[in-house]
């Protein structure tokens, strides 16, 4: 067996463990992706009878980014059983009561509900800041490629940068310039 | 009787000569090549606050616009919400856009581009840019404004009237029927 045949084989058969950062990041488009991980579809020995998915860490899931008017329009329905029990909230609500809950019920409203749901959700792993607990770095190996660009802030420029920027427009002759 | 409209032609002639007199007009006493500056200077007991011209700041960055067209027009740039480096070029130190007799834009350009800046500013990438009485952080915003938010550029439509805009629509569904 070659070298990189060898690599290849241990990837398939180890639980390997994947690092995903959330900033800015959509939870609602990077569940498909979290989920090809978790049951291990980007292995060549997938059958949804063997257990060969991987773990994900996702960290910074506080820093999660949703579209326009998304964090009020997108409400999380729970009934508790009992005649009018229902209640609604707001994505933002739960975000702050919880601010790992959303990514969560993202990737598991993602997937086919069926009997190995629970099992695979038990390998994804969730945590609020950068703060992850070195038992569960030291086995990290892989780092997953975010799906939309940190956009970059006005302070995050120097103002040497700013100022020699290409200019589209130039002032008005009688425009008052304040400091 | 007779003292009303000797003091009407009175009112219009002064001002006439305060038309006249404004820069805004064609006539000028003074050489309005350049920009203009407030400077509070001291000099022992005395402060003398006086405007001065000064050359614009933009003078050797900025891009030549030779065609008819309004500058944005000619140079047919994807214009996103995050381009903040462009997007600051528009806006007063307070954060507030410019007017379209300042910018010099199209009036479509002009209201795509505040719509631009309004995003820019709720999804928190122009802090420098904000008035100053403002908290400077978009985390210590309430509710659901200080979660990060992104916005889609294509939910910007700006159309000049009601018929332009029908005018757009018949076109485009004829565009997708016969797939072209």
């Amino acid at each position: 067996m070659s070298q990189f045949g060898r690599v290849k084989q241990w990837n398939t058969f180890a639980r390997c463990w994947h690092l995903f950062d959330a900033t800015w990041q959509n939870p609602l488009q990077c569940s498909p992706l979290i989920e090809k991980y978790l049951k291990g579809l980007h292995k060549p020995i997938y059958h949804p009878f063997v257990d060969c998915g991987d773990h994900v860490v996702i960290m910074n899931s506080k820093q999660i980014a949703f579209p326009g008017e998304e964090w009020r329009r997108r409400v999380y329905f729970h009934h508790t059983g009992y005649s009018g029990g229902a209640s609604w909230t707001p994505a933002w609500e739960l975000h702050e009561k919880d601010p790992t809950m959303i990514f969560r019920k993202a990737v598991y409203h993602y997937m086919k509900g069926n009997l190995f749901r629970r099992v695979v959700m038990e390998r994804l792993h969730i945590y609020p800041d950068s703060n992850v607990p070195e038992e569960i770095m030291e086995n990290i190996t892989n780092q997953i490629q975010p799906l939309r660009p940190i956009p970059k802030t006005l302070d995050s420029y120097s103002n040497e940068e700013i100022e020699k920027y290409p200019k589209i427009i130039d002032y008005p002759q009688d425009y008052l310039l304040s400091k | 009787m007779f003292k009303i409209p000797l003091t009407g032609t009175m009112l219009a002639a002064s001002r006439l000569s305060a038309k006249l007199l404004t820069p805004n007009s064609g006539l000028h006493t003074t050489a309005a090549t350049l920009l203009k500056e407030i400077q509070a200077n001291k000099l022992g007991n005395k402060l003398i606050i006086q405007g001065s011209y000064v050359p614009s700041p933009r003078k050797d960055y900025l891009i030549e616009n030779k065609s008819k067209c309004c500058p944005l027009c000619s140079l047919d740039l994807n214009i996103k919400h995050t381009d903040v480096l462009i997007l600051s070029q528009f806006v007063r130190p307070d954060g507030c856009m410019m007017p379209r007799r300042v910018t010099g834009l199209c009036p479509t350009q002009q209201k795509i581009v505040s719509k631009l800046v309004s995003m820019a500013h709720k999804a928190g990438l122009m802090i420098k840019m904000t008035p100053e009485n403002c908290k400077k952080d978009p985390t210590r915003r309430k509710n659901w404004k200080k979660f990060n938010t992104y916005f889609d550029e294509s939910t910007i439509k700006v159309y000049d009237n009601h018929f332009t805009q029908m005018k757009r629509d018949i076109i485009l569904k004829y565009m997708q029927n016969k797939n072209l």
